[in-house]
């Protein structure tokens, strides 16, 4: 890229306190929890649904094109989703987990049942080619700065912790969360005793756990 | 052949408990044992907060907008069903004794003012969804014309693109990210382990082209992260390198502290 260099070395006219993140810091302040959108969602509020959208749609199509492989099959798996949220929120009891959890949980389930529905071959979810995916994609243009920021965060610090697990061990986390693979399935197509699948799958657990920790990982 | 221990067997189930990819009849055997064993399930909400994090993991990808118009649209006409439930019918008990010709009449008035009632219903539902298909169609157009203008403005936008800050030997641990459009005039820049200064002293951001200018104060929280918008009027791509020292609480009209962080953006 031809680059436009600052030739003339006139400062520019900065306001260095209108720099500071104000509004998107009051967003957080003021926005409702999951938790509180949620039950907004389970009396039939469409906003609040839309809010909730908002704020995972990027990451719910993200895992759910992982799992397919196929665009317009994790398109539908993203809508899918938010529909099953809108139709069940009553449903979701906040005492049992995160509503987050419950969210990934759903878009996982959906999206595995329609890869298994159309065999088509899925995505590795880290693999040594991946330079970064935050300049592959970014998320939804309607989420505030604090959201998206966030979200990069968050990426990078689960990313981080993933790249630090031997291979073994993540790729037996990927057979199990993003292809929906029993212990079975994965040691006999990785070829290892069942009893070596069990370690892998405890370590590396263990491992990210104690990483996403060290990161505080919220 | 020995039977397993039930706890290792648990054991061995929990991980994939936690990343939920167990049989119906495994995820049974596991909840069985939960319920009775605390440690367990201790167990299992340290693996669970391990297993939660991964879809974070996966690059997010932005949804077509037309995803969200479908969604809203069918969510929109089902809070609207629901706020208006078809009326039911329910025939008034009679105290007039049985006979078949009395039921005959009343069952053939009641079967008509059903079937009118039904009729009014019916004829209602279709002109509500007339109109919601015409206020859809007038959706799809407008859609139709910001895709077109987005298609147009295609050719010269630019990815959005991350270059990595690294700390100087002063503060090596001093890492960060900034998120930009090189076209833009803005950008965000993420931080994470620098030290909260003393009173008096401030981190100050700069871009450097021939000359370094000032692009903001910036405050760390007590675990030395922080998030700034900076703004300018060229754009964030014109600019060489990007540097974060050390100043008076005012912030200085060129560096005159440590630099704490000094990065190449030639990646912009």
């Amino acid at each position: 890229m031809a680059k436009n260099k600052n030739a003339t070395g006139v400062p520019m006219r900065i306001n260095k306190e209108s720099n500071r993140l104000r509004v998107p810091e009051q967003d957080i302040s003021q926005r409702l929890s999951d938790e509180a959108l949620a039950a907004q969602v389970a009396q039939g509020q469409p906003v609040a649904l839309e809010a909730l959208y908002d704020r995972y749609a990027a990451t719910v199509l993200g895992v759910s094109l992982k799992v397919t492989g196929d665009q317009a099959l994790a398109e539908d798996v993203l809508q899918e989703t938010f529909w099953r949220v809108w139709k069940s929120a009553s449903g979701y009891q906040s005492d049992r987990g995160t509503f987050t959890s419950w969210l990934f949980r759903i878009a996982r389930n959906l999206a595995i049942d329609a890869y298994r529905r159309r065999s088509v071959r899925p995505q590795a979810v880290y693999s040594a080619e991946d330079h970064d995916p935050i300049l592959e994609n970014m998320p939804d243009p309607d989420m505030n700065v604090a959201e998206q920021t966030q979200l990069v965060l968050k990426n990078r610090q689960v990313r981080t912790a993933l790249a630090s697990l031997p291979q073994a061990q993540r790729q037996v986390i990927e057979m199990a969360f993003f292809h929906g693979m029993t212990r079975q399935e994965i040691a006999e197509a990785t070829g290892e005793a069942l009893g070596t699948i069990h370690t892998r799958a405890r370590l590396a657990l263990q491992k990210l756990r104690d990483q996403l920790d060290g990161e505080e990982f919220e | 052949m020995t039977t397993m221990d039930p706890r290792q067997q648990v054991e061995e189930l929990l991980p994939f408990y936690a990343l939920d990819a167990l049989c119906d009849e495994e995820r049974k055997l596991v909840e069985e044992y939960l319920a009775d064993h605390p440690e367990a399930r201790q167990q299992l909400e340290s693996m669970g907060r391990a297993a939660s994090a991964l879809p974070y993991g996966v690059a997010p990808v932005e949804p077509p907008r037309g995803v969200k118009e479908a969604l809203m649209a069918r969510v929109t006409l089902d809070a609207e069903a629901q706020a208006h439930p078809s009326r039911e019918i329910s025939p008034q008990p009679s105290r007039r004794a049985f006979s078949f010709e009395s039921f005959f009449r009343a069952f053939s008035l009641a079967t008509a003012a059903i079937a009118i009632i039904w009729v009014l219903i019916l004829n209602r539902q279709v002109s509500h969804l007339r109109s919601e298909i015409t206020t859809l169609n007038g959706r799809l157009v407008e859609q139709s014309e910001s895709l077109e203008q987005i298609l147009q403005n295609l050719p010269q936008t630019n990815p959005i693109i991350s270059v990595s800050l690294k700390g100087t030997d002063v503060q090596p641990q001093a890492q960060g990210q900034l998120i930009a459009n090189p076209n833009d005039q803005s950008a965000v820049l993420v931080i994470s382990g620098l030290p909260p200064l003393e009173p008096g002293r401030t981190y100050q951001v700069w871009l450097i082209g021939d000359a370094p200018v000032s692009a903001g104060l910036l405050t760390v929280d007590e675990n030395g992260r922080s998030v700034l918008i900076i703004t300018s009027e060229e754009a964030i791509g014109s600019f060489n390198s990007l540097g974060i020292s050390i100043e008076p609480q005012a912030g200085s009209e060129q560096p005159t502290g440590e630099i704490v962080i000094l990065s190449d953006l030639s990646e912009l």
